[in-house]
């Protein structure tokens, strides 16, 4: 019994962490992207491990001290954050993505919509709501926030929407039907097969979307610098884009 | 009061008003339920205890899923639901009320159980004797001596219904006023920068919550024993 019990502690407490191992703490909207990138490294620093979730998410957990050797944002306020806080190498970062904001619906309800001034956003979702990432953190939330305050819409728009921990919970919703209308990036709306872009916002009415990169602070190693020099190169840039992410 | 924001009353509030009608909405059937499980044999007995406890052991989050891939818009009863009453439960704190019901139910279930399987069963025999149906039997004598675990059941799942996350966020997402409850409102508030403060406030509110429902569960068995003299 006694041995069995320290074969379990040892088990647990002695786990070896996967040596020379590369972390990535990326945006939600980046994970397909992200993984088909990391599948065509090569480089040191392998196995890659990733973990996807909204980029404030990340930023708190980095905050916190978790293991992160790079950060990859969805907007340049989480980075800020953590630069603030001189949690990242002011001298990594890097803003090396951009994406659009688009409004989908699910593919068997969808109709264009026309994004103006004042559109009837009230009207088109009926008795639905609209899903987004929660404006309060997540970016793609605070994108479509800015976007809706543009157009006028915010104050008919804000008692309507489903605040979404990340983007992609947002466009589950619209996928399944749950919410008529959802704002997601260009990006995620070309990955789901059950919604359709019913419109693109002007790229006047939001912040520019960029995606920062940086190196996390303490986390300046030369196998984490390799794969961050890869994630600049071109190959993986060739990943990204057939992703439908632009060049930043 | 300026001790919470507004924001803050608000998920309480709602708490308050999730957490009932769960209780309010499952106590029948966890009675009915208990019933079956203290007085009854039928083959896959066992099978039927397990399902009922299944919300105690399987990931809330899984929970959550379920219930959306049933009551969602397009699940068999959600649609149903939707054409011929025109109720949703996605997205409203109703479905909040469900899915916090569905995860308390198995803890009601344990304690108005073993308060059936406590009570003498002498006692509804020799009321049998006397002339005693079997419904009158129930509510003149079972009842009343289950009453205690009932009661304590029923505080027990109020206060866990109020710190109901994984199941709640996963089926009815997280809108405030509508269903973002204490749990809730505590993640969105630790993931907001300058959040910390209202993070905390609701933490602690939260555990006092919780004590004073596990503190109100004994004290109001311990009352009814004495007042069945016990």
């Amino acid at each position: 019994m006694n041995r069995f019990l320290a074969l379990v502690a040892a088990l647990v407490f002695l786990w070896p962490p996967a040596a020379g191992a590369v972390t990535v703490f990326a945006a939600a909207s980046l994970a397909d992207a992200m993984n088909a990138a990391v599948q065509r490294y090569s480089g040191p620093g392998l196995p890659v491990r990733t973990s996807y979730a909204a980029s404030s998410t990340l930023a708190r957990q980095i905050e916190n001290g978790a293991p992160a050797d790079l950060f990859f944002s969805a907007d340049e306020q989480w980075m800020d954050y953590l630069q603030q806080r001189a949690l990242i190498l002011p001298g990594s970062r890097v803003s090396l993505l951009g994406n659009e904001l688009v409004l989908v619906a699910p593919a068997d309800r969808a109709r264009p919509v026309t994004l103006r001034k004042g559109f009837d956003v009230a009207g088109l979702l009926g008795d639905g709501r609209l899903a987004v990432g929660d404006p309060a953190n997540v970016p793609a939330g605070l994108y479509a926030k800015q976007a809706l305050t543009w157009l006028g819409v915010w104050n008919a728009a804000e008692r309507r929407l489903v605040r979404a921990e990340n983007v992609r919970v947002a466009l589950a919703y619209v996928e399944r039907g749950e919410a008529p209308l959802g704002i997601v990036y260009a990006t995620d709306a070309a990955l789901a097969r059950g919604v359709r872009v019913v419109g693109r916002f002007p790229s006047e009415s939001h912040e520019p979307i960029h995606y920062p990169l940086a190196i996390v602070a303490g986390h300046d190693r030369s196998d984490v610098r390799a794969f961050m020099a890869y994630l600049k190169s071109g190959e993986a840039r060739k990943v990204f884009s057939s992703f439908g992410f632009s060049a930043s | 009061m300026s001790i919470l924001s507004a924001f803050e009353w608000q998920a309480l509030w709602l708490s308050f008003k999730v957490a009932t009608r769960s209780v309010l909405f499952a106590l029948p059937l966890a009675i009915a339920v208990a019933w079956v499980l203290a007085r009854t044999r039928f083959t896959g007995k066992v099978l039927f205890d397990g399902l009922v406890h299944l919300p105690l052991v399987m990931p809330p989050v899984v929970v959550g899923y379920l219930l959306l891939l049933i009551f969602g818009a397009r699940g068999p009863i959600g649609a149903w639901l939707y054409q011929a009453f025109g109720w949703r439960l996605v997205f409203t704190a109703a479905g909040a009320s469900l899915a916090t019901a569905v995860m308390s139910f198995p803890l009601m279930v344990r304690a108005i159980r073993l308060a059936i399987e406590a009570v003498d069963m002498g006692l509804e025999q020799a009321a049998a004797t006397l002339g005693a149906g079997p419904l009158d039997r129930f509510a003149s004598i079972t009842l009343p001596l289950m009453l205690p675990g009932v009661l304590s059941g029923a505080v027990v799942a109020f206060a866990a219904s109020l710190g109901e996350f994984g199941a709640v966020i996963t089926f009815v997402s997280n809108i405030p006023g509508e269903t973002q409850t204490l749990p809730l409102a505590i993640y969105s508030a630790v993931q907001t920068p300058g959040g910390e403060a209202s993070a905390a406030r609701l933490a602690a509110l939260s555990m006092v919550l919780a004590l004073a429902g596990l503190v109100a569960a004994e004290l109001a068995a311990r009352r009814v024993r004495q007042m069945l003299g016990r």
